[in-house]
């Protein structure tokens, strides 16, 4: 075997250069997406693992509590405990930076309660000074943030309407890739408006406690609304909530990868019938059928290794330039602050380099098995050649078990928080659109009856009577047109849902923000009545935010304090802005409703002002900006609670004729500059779509990629085909057809392939777009959206396609026209 | 029907040396021509060149009165396909077309309307003896009736030159016979001019006139 | 004059410097007091803390011995320090008053020292030092006065101290009258008392094991806003309890070069009476020396310590109960100095007494 194998089987792939490039690209590809995706989010949350670890250190538990955090009393009753052998307090702050975009995370610790839990906090002051990191006016950064930020001296921060000017006084040497700056916490209690409070306590239990027993002996001391929980719990909740995303992604890259199979597949089974005789004569020739299967499956496998290799080198390329130019998160924003290292990660490169070669090997394993019953004496016969094709036969039957299987998966829940009934759905989807791909082709070639044009007239009869590898080509199409108008339609019912959405949400004339929900920014109601007294603004509605813990296993959840009538709407899914019942209302999100079973009419348990407090759900409302969901309620019902008059968002209504600029530049007169972000909702539409937009960025570039896969189908099929039909080509040029029509012959017969694959692809992406927005979608990220079919741009897709495929056959098949094929038809076969 | 003259051709390769040089030939309707030569004495080629498959260096074709040098790609492809027959040794029946589209392949090129094209392939199976078997699909044809229905393809469209080459390679001596007694009689019914290319002194015996290519030219072989 | 004198000390002269530049919000408070003569001492207040101060030590070191006979020395400190810090602040993380607290244990079955430090804003309940009184405390460490008996306790889950030390007479001023001058300047000054012959019982751990012990223990308690001259380079510093009942305290400065910049020493006689010397009349002779495999430094772990008493020349040789009592700091304060258990005796050999001996500067200035 050893000399036959380099150079009957090897050789074979160096023969057929085009078809083994494309079959070794496509597999390269998929392994590089999956793998690049695997890297990238490695990176991540293993930055931000680390990132959790690091600030949490030796911690073994928790206290967290809201945003704008908890009495730090408990602090003191906790620190003297018998079960606490060492307690470090913590101010958390989202930092706005006046003229900056985002914001600074700013850690106020307590230098000497960080050595026994969070060593690598430790800041290092620059110079002499003991009590560096003692002064309210100093602030460490990371080397990340010193990075992001440029900053070497002075830092201009933002608390409420007021700027605190602060001084970079040294680093953070233990914090590598995590954005943040750490500062004493008195200085941070007092200039960020936090004085009394803690946003976290770190807890490290004495020796011979254990985490359940403390946690039982310390719960009854916490105040409603704020828990304790495992210091590394953090990092479960962004693995859990950026879970659904890379998920997403894996998939696509999954499906590049299964199209890259497909296509070995469609190359190799072209190449053992193509090689027939020359199997035919190896038998005869006393070679054994099992080595002559071991030679193919070499072929494959030696595809799927280079491939795999390649794969993986451009895997780490693409997720070193990711890092550059998109980020840790894809452009998703689950990760801001993190500027995570790529490292080379051994596993999951040798996982993906098997992969390729499982794609490699699984692509050939049906056409080798055909090799097994090929005659003899038959094979060995002059004339049998390519004429045989694999009879693709219809299977309706078990096309409609697949699609049984599908509609049946779709009702299953999440399964760990990831919609895997769904995914299986699409896969069953995919196989019932690939088995039906035969039928699709007797119905178009039946729609499609020529009478004059001899090229047309001759591609519908070859196209009718032998679809095997028409069928081969065009299933490849299938899954990857699928798959990209699926994703076309469901971001396309997103985005229009998210700008109906916008609507309901921005009905004011002008937004005036002092940071984001989580920044260190806020309104005083000082500042919004000299906001409110500001000629031509008719009315105000202002916006509290704050996050509240509906239970300790799950992120916390956004408090919305808010004016719900007059005018100043929720885009409801259920219930009613108009509450009659007993008790106060609340309005929760679709998430919240989700993850908490909850329904209108039923009581909701809200910890205020670290009370427990009884609402009722008067509404659910859809919410497309906090995934981990959103709690409405009344404002002045939220300070008559909480005593809370600070505001985040004031909505301003305009008097008629008022020009919205005019107002803001009054408003910004009577304000520090900078700190007061003021945006009409046409520009806050526009910021919102662009992160939208690039949210999806990287789903467009896999698509593409996909898509591309499914052409590099059609390229090799027809480059196999058109070797394999040089001399019918030459025959063709004796009875008078010219190199142009062979060349339309091609191009009608490219177009055709990919026209089958178009049409059954984009009738599948209807029906996998489905299963992606009411199932995926809304297990993944719990919210709903109205189903939008974009018919242009996936009309022009599927137009764009079959031209493409059109060319590309021409292209590969472009030897058979050359001269030498007029020689072909002296070749004795 | 057909006249060459001073048909000229060098070798490929080697600018020196001719395949054939002031090639003469005429042959009148209903003639068959058997032309035998030497493995590389550019018999094919000949055939090529006739066919317009190939550029010649010299001379000049005339078919039915018509000059052939000297037309490009294009229009000699429409004389291809109204006027030239072509006959292969390895048959090259389409596998995805029944006998009757394989016959009416020709027709099709033409332009003829589909009713017109399926009619006369039927009438021309039916004197290869092949009409009962019009709607099969070629894959279970011996290689006789193969090259039977490549003959009825040959003459669907009365070519006025039907071109053979070695049509009875690939066939027992028994089925050659009858297969080139149908095409000899097929292309004589039709009134074209025949040329066929082959080693087969049986074969070439059957026919009008047997010639020699050499590289001086075509000259009547010496029977023996 | 003690240790973290050396690293706060030191550092408070420069942080001075940074601290004018750097004023920001949360504000400076009042300048620290100066060090004057002439202050009248008044006890029990005297014992508390005195947080307009820059810095104050309550310094406790002394010889044990466990039931087997076997001799240990101890030290524990509490540090006060004033930073100007946050003073007005409305925080109560507000960092104007730390908390530092030392505690180590010189074992010859070691070979080296136990240590073991804690260090807190004072931040009341969780630490603090208290005025009127003496009571310092981090946590469960603490060193206070009640009952007329000192109680330092310092455990940690490896070793540890809880010991009560009872004092016999009045606190010794040191200096005229409690006023302490460091250097010729004499702004260069603490004020400074101590209380020798502290007669200690109690506990100790050592790798887990509780021994009871007793032994005897001296306790100097200083305040000070500036001590140590630019030009001073270290210091050398003893503290003994002499077998007689007598006691006595001696210290120099050294300018670069190792010549004495100052000297003073206070010997209580075993009648009660106390002589305060001059820097004429002490006299500072090292001796054999031990080379630091850890730091490089040399110290000279022998002194002959010769006083110019009114009676006459007293020589007072000290060896050192281990070779290796350094502190390395160099990976959390960055001071690096020897501070260890010392026996006494006459120039015969005679046993005289026991105490604590502190090298700074050997290493480094003290932390620069």
């Amino acid at each position: 075997m050893s000399p036959v194998l380099p150079r009957i089987f090897l050789a074979s792939l160096k023969r057929r250069r085009l078809a083994s490039a494309l079959s070794l690209l496509a597999i390269a590809l998929g392994v590089a997406l999956g793998l690049a995706v695997q890297l990238i989010h490695d990176a991540a949350l293993g930055e931000f693992g680390r990132g959790i670890r690091q600030l949490a250190g030796g911690a073994d538990l928790q206290v967290v509590g809201p945003r704008t955090g908890f009495d730090e009393q408990l602090y003191f009753q906790l620190a003297q405990r018998a079960e606490v052998a060492a307690a470090s307090p913590v101010v958390e702050v989202d930092a706005r930076m006046p003229g900056r975009e985002g914001t600074l995370r700013i850690l106020g610790i307590d230098v000497f309660r960080l050595a026994g839990i969070q060593p690598e906090l430790m800041p290092s002051a620059e110079g002499n000074d003991t009590f560096a990191t003692l002064r309210p006016d100093a602030v460490f950064l990371s080397a990340a943030a010193r990075q992001e930020l440029h900053e070497s001296a002075g830092l201009m921060l933002q608390a409420g309407t007021t700027l605190q000017r602060l001084r970079v006084a040294g680093d953070i040497p233990g914090v590598a890739g995590q954005v943040l700056g750490v500062m004493d916490i008195a200085a941070a209690q007092e200039r960020f408006g936090m004085l009394g409070r803690l946003t976290r306590i770190d807890l490290r239990l004495a020796d011979g406690s254990n985490r359940a027993q403390a946690t039982r002996a310390l719960q009854p001391l916490l105040p409603a609304g704020v828990v304790l929980r495992p210091a590394d719990a953090a990092a479960g909740e962004a693995d859990l909530l950026s879970r659904a995303y890379r998920v997403n992604l894996t998939m696509l890259a999954a499906i590049a990868l299964l199209t890259g199979g497909f296509l070995v597949f469609s190359s190799q089974f072209l190449s053992v019938v193509r090689r027939r005789r020359e199997f035919a004569f190896l038998l005869a020739l006393g070679m054994t059928r099992r080595s002559l299967m071991r030679g193919l499956l070499t072929e494959g496998a030696v595809l799927g290794l280079v491939g795999g290799a390649a794969g993986v080198g451009l895997a780490y390329g693409l997720a070193a330039l990711a890092f550059r130019f998109v980020g840790a998160d894809l452009g998703a924003g689950y990760f801001s602050g993190l500027r995570p290292a790529l490292v080379f990660a051994p596993l999951a490169s040798a996982a993906y380099l098997l992969l390729g070669v499982f794609a490699g090997v699984a692509g050939t394993w049906a056409p080798a098995a055909a090799s097994l019953r090929i005659p003899v004496a038959r094979g060995l016969h002059a004339g049998e050649g390519a004429s045989e094709a694999l009879v693709a036969r219809a299977r309706p039957g078990v096309a409609a078990g697949f699609l049984l299987a599908a509609f049946l998966l779709c009702q299953l829940p999440p399964w760990q928080g990831v919609p895997a009934g769904g995914y299986l759905a699409i896969a069953c989807l995919l196989v019932t659109a690939v088995m039906l791909v035969p039928v699709a082709s007797h119905g178009l070639t039946a729609l499609l009856q020529p009478r004059r044009s001899p090229v047309l007239r001759l591609a519908t009869a070859r196209l009718a009577a032998a679809p095997g590898q028409a069928v081969v080509a065009s299933a490849g199409v299938v899954a990857s047109v699928a798959l990209a108008v699926a994703m076309a339609i469901m971001v396309s019912s997103f985005r229009s849902s998210v700008d109906h959405w916008l609507d309901a949400v921005l009905p004011a004339d002008l937004y005036v923000r002092a940071s984001l929900g989580s920044g260190s920014g806020f309104l005083t109601p000082g500042d919004v009545a000299r906001i409110a007294a500001v000629p031509g603004v008719a009315s105000t509605d202002a916006v509290r935010a704050d996050s509240v813990r509906l239970d300790a296993q799950r992120p916390a959840v956004t408090l919305i304090a808010r004016a719900v009538h007059s005018g100043w709407g929720l885009p409801l899914v259920a219930g009613s802005l108009a509450y009659e019942g007993s008790g106060q209302p609340a309005w929760i999100s679709e998430a919240v409703a989700d993850l908490h079973q909850l329904s209108v009419g039923q009581p909701l348990e809200l910890p205020l002002a670290g009370e427990p407090q009884r609402f009722m759900v008067a509404g659910i409302w859809r919410d497309y900006a906090r995934q981990n969901g959103s709690v409405v309620i009344d404002r002045q019902c939220y300070i008559r609670l909480t005593g809370d008059e600070r505001v985040n968002d004031l909505a301003l209504r305009l008097a008629p004729a008022i020009e919205p600029g005019q107002v803001a530049a009054a408003i910004r007169e009577r304000f520090d500059a900078d700190t007061l972000e003021i945006a009409v909702p046409a520009k806050i539409r526009r910021i919102t779509l662009a992160i939208f937009d690039r949210t999806f960025f990287i789903t467009y570039l896999m698509e593409a990629v996909a898509v591309l896969i499914g052409l590099f189908g059609v390229a090799t099929t027809f480059a196999a085909l058109s070797t394999a039909r040089r001399s019918e080509f030459g025959m063709l040029r004796h009875l008078g057809m010219t190199r142009a029509d062979i060349a339309r012959l091609l191009a009608t017969e490219g177009a055709w392939t990919a026209g089958v694959g178009v049409v059954t692809g984009i009738l599948a992406g209807l029906a996998v777009a489905w299963v992606l927005i009411e199932v995926v979608n809304r297990q993944s990220f719990h919210w709903s959206m109205d189903f939008h079919l974009p018919y242009l741009p996936v009309g022009a897709f599927g137009t764009g396609l079959v031209a493409l495929a059109a060319a590309v056959a021409v292209l590969a098949g472009r030897r058979a026209m050359s001269h030498s094929a007029v020689r072909a038809v002296r070749e004795d076969w | 029907m057909l006249e060459i003259s001073r048909l000229s051709k060098r070798r490929p390769g080697d600018a020196e040396r001719s395949l054939f040089r002031g090639l003469e030939l005429r042959i009148a309707a209903g003639e068959c021509v058997a032309v035998v030569g030497e493995s590389g004495s550019g018999k094919s080629t000949l055939l090529n060149c006739l066919a317009g498959l190939e550029p010649v260096d010299d001379g000049e074709l005339r078919l039915g009165g018509t000059t052939l040098t000297g037309l490009d790609d294009d229009a000699y492809a429409r004389i291809r396909r109204e006027r030239f027959g072509f006959v292969f040794q390895a048959f090259h029946i389409l596998p995805h077309l029944t006998l009757a589209q394989n016959v009416a392949l020709p027709l099709w090129l033409l332009q003829r309307p589909a009713a017109q094209a399926e009619r006369e392939a039927l009438a021309m199976l039916e004197r290869v003896g092949l009409r009962d078997r019009a709607a099969d699909w070629p894959a279970g044809l011996s290689g006789g009736e193969q090259q039977r229905v490549a003959i009825a393809r040959a003459l669907v469209h009365n070519p006025q030159l039907v071109l053979a080459d070695e049509p009875t390679g690939n066939l027992d001596p028994a089925r050659a016979d009858d297969v080139l007694d149908l095409l000899l009689a097929r292309i004589r019914d039709s009134g074209a001019a025949g040329i066929l290319v082959t080693h087969s002194r049986r074969a070439a015996a059957r026919c009008d006139r047997i010639l020699r290519l050499s590289e001086s030219g075509l000259l009547p072989a010496d029977e023996g | 004059m003690r240790r973290l004198a050396v690293m706060l000390l030191g550092l408070l002269m420069l942080a001075n410097v940074g601290a004018a530049e750097a004023a920001g919000p949360g504000g400076e408070g009042a300048p620290y007091p100066e060090v004057r003569p002439g202050r009248s001492f008044s006890f029990p207040a005297d014992l508390g803390a005195h947080p307009t101060y820059r810095t104050e030590w309550w310094y406790a070191t002394g010889w044990l011995e466990d039931e087997t006979g076997q001799a240990r020395g101890f030290q524990v400190t509490f540090f006060r320090v004033r930073s100007r810090i946050g003073e007005g602040s409305a925080s109560r993380f507000a960092p104007s008053q730390l908390i530092i607290a030392h505690v180590a244990l010189a074992d010859a079955a070691q070979g080296r020292l136990l240590h073991a430090e804690r260090s807190a804003r004072a931040q009341p309940p969780l630490a603090g030092a208290e005025e009127g009184r003496t009571h310092a405390w981090i946590g469960d460490w603490r060193f206070s006065f009640e009952d007329g008996r000192y109680r330092a306790i310092a455990r940690d889950p490896a070793f540890g101290i809880d010991l009560e030390l009872h004092p016999e007479g009045a606190p010794l001023l040191n200096g005229e009258g409690g006023y302490s001058r460091k250097a010729p300047a004499p702004e260069h000054a603490s004020y400074y008392y101590s209380r020798p012959q502290l007669r200690v019982a109690g506990e100790i751990i050592i790798a887990g094991e509780r021994r009871t012990v007793k032994g005897h223990a001296w306790l100097d308690h200083e305040w000070s806003s500036q001590v140590m001259p630019a030009e001073a380079a270290g210091w050398d510093w003893v503290g003994l309890n002499l077998l007689d009942g007598g006691a006595v305290m001696a210290f120099q400065m050294r300018d670069r070069s190792g010549k004495p910049l100052w000297a003073a020493a206070t010997v209580r006689e075993v009648g009660g009476e106390a002589h305060r010397l001059p820097p004429q009349a002490v006299s500072f002779q090292p001796g054999r020396r031990w080379l630091s495999p850890r730091t490089g430094a040399e110290y000279p772990v022998e002194w002959s310590i010769s006083l110019q008493l009114p009676g006459g020349r007293r020589r007072l040789d000290l060896r050192p109960l281990m070779d290796d009592q350094e502190l390395d700091g160099r990976r959390s304060t960055g001071a690096v100095y020897w501070e260890g258990a010392v026996s006494v005796t006459q120039e015969d050999g005679t046993a005289l007494g026991h105490g604590y001996l502190e090298m700074t500067g050997y290493a480094n200035r003290p932390r620069l």
